[in-house]
């Protein structure tokens, strides 16, 4: 296999009882009926573990809304595969906690809004915090690895040594700092979440002093925001190169967003073998190498690196899925991005409302 | 660095853990991803068993490699080891 699969990102469910304003989630949800079955999800895992697939990400929606979680776990963990869940802890008690350590689940990752309440229930439109904090107390007696995910954006960047305490005192061994990325329903909330540059830069230094006070005791990763980088990221570690995502409905996709750019065909799990898909699925080949490329990215020296970018971001910027992601500074689309970062600094408060994502049924 | 403690014994961290013998590469997965293990890394990270300590490993690493150089073993096992912790891999019970 020329690109070989390292991890799976399993979307469980899109239910979730909370409603982000940034969820990463499409903003067409699939619908509880057309969820795959437990034998389904097994049979993927079966077939991701003979592929080499590593890691498998257990996420949603919120994935405890499967009743099935202990058993998806057990089936991962019996094809060879690490199991982390991401989840808001919702659901989640001391005896199924127990349960899915017991089924070999390998890593929690716990999402938290803020470090404050009632900011923290504000992004999530619901009363979700206090419940978190009683879930990490319980994640924290036990042995497993732990991972506090704190999502950033304009409004709670001040905030981030705040945070940085907090996950400290939370016990976790890992905290993921992760700003706000512009799709699906972030990109309805983007004029409200766009931090502005000084946020940015005072952010940066923040961190890096964490990273020297805590090392050894807690490990800081921080993703920055692409909208004030010089070039792009590497999204996914380029399309089809090592990750694929898999929607409730069993659809195989190169990432979350895959679907909003038109023209591709997406296979489901349950129609046809997943290496199949993989290797051999037009729209897993569409922006493998690098013969879509446009200039600047097709004779730029960083082509091997940041791939040109994101396909979709690209497709919801600029309406072209094969145009250089236009938050390169050297795309020609760039401005587009230099105007949205225009109307962050031109703006002193934000008073609109925000657009909750709403659940499916 | 700061040295690797001496008395006590070793063991993975939470979430850290080989991959099954056998297969294509010698992996470490950790929540981040995976560790490539070259070598004899496979056999050190066994040997951090919560039962062993340092010394004990280096001990047991020159005998089971009697022709190799005791100072060269022990220079490397403390090397990697100690890349091991500062990556938040090893726990010192």
């Amino acid at each position: 296999m020329k690109y070989q699969p390292r991890a799976i990102i399993a979307e469980l469910t899109h239910r979730c009882p909370l409603h982000c304003v940034y969820c990463s989630n499409p903003i067409e949800m699939q619908r509880r009926s057309a969820e795959l079955s437990t034998a389904d999800w097994i049979s993927i895992f079966q077939q991701a573990g003979e592929m080499g697939v590593l890691q498998l990400h257990l996420t949603g929606g919120e994935p405890l809304a499967r009743t099935d979680l202990t058993e998806l776990v057990r089936a991962g963990r019996a094809a060879r595969l690490y199991l982390n869940l991401i989840t808001s802890g919702v659901g989640l008690s001391e005896s199924r906690l127990d349960a899915l350590i017991e089924a070999g689940l390998d890593h929690i990752q716990l999402s938290f809004q803020d470090s404050e309440e009632e900011a923290a229930n504000e992004i999530a439109g619901s009363r979700s915090h206090a419940v978190k904090l009683r879930i990490a107390a319980m994640i924290r007696e036990r042995r497993i690895a732990f991972t506090v995910n704190m999502v950033v954006h304009r409004h709670n960047l001040d905030r981030l040594e705040d945070m940085i305490a907090f996950a400290e005192q939370s016990g976790a061994h890992r905290l993921e700092i992760a700003n706000v990325q512009y799709y699906g329903w972030a990109l309805r909330n983007r004029e409200a979440l766009l931090p502005t540059r000084d946020q940015l830069d005072r952010s940066v230094e923040i961190v890096e002093a964490a990273c020297q006070r805590l090392q050894g005791r807690l490990r800081i990763e921080f993703v920055l925001p692409d909208y004030y980088a010089k070039y792009p990221k590497p999204c996914m570690n380029g399309w089809g190169h090592q990750q694929m995502l898999i929607d409730p409905a069993g659809r195989v996709l190169p990432c979350h967003a895959a679907p909003v750019i038109p023209g591709l065909e997406f296979f489901s799990a349950r129609e046809r073998p997943l290496q199949w898909i993989w290797e051999d699925s037009p729209a897993f080949n569409r922006f493998r190498d690098e013969s879509w490329m446009p200039e600047p990215c097709r004779s730029c020296d960083r082509r091997t690196r940041d791939f040109g970018g994101c396909r979709c971001q690209a497709f919801l910027l600029t309406a072209d899925a094969a145009a250089t992601d236009p938050v390169c500074t050297l795309a020609p689309t760039h401005g587009i991005i230099e105007e949205a970062l225009q109307q962050v600094k031109a703006r002193s408060s934000v008073d609109q409302g925000w657009i909750y994502r709403i659940d499916p049924l | 660095m700061s040295e690797l403690p001496q008395g006590r014994t070793l063991r993975l961290a939470p979430g850290c853990r080989l991959n099954d013998p056998g297969g294509p590469e010698e992996l470490l997965l950790v929540p981040e991803g995976a560790l490539r293990l070259k070598g004899p890394g496979r056999a050190i990270v066994e040997l951090c068993d919560g039962e062993r300590s340092l010394g004990d490993i280096i001990e047991e690493l020159k005998r089971r490699y009697p022709d190799e150089d005791g100072t060269r073993i022990e220079a490397e096992v403390v090397a990697f080891l100690t890349r091991l912790r500062d990556r938040g891999v090893l726990e010192f019970v």
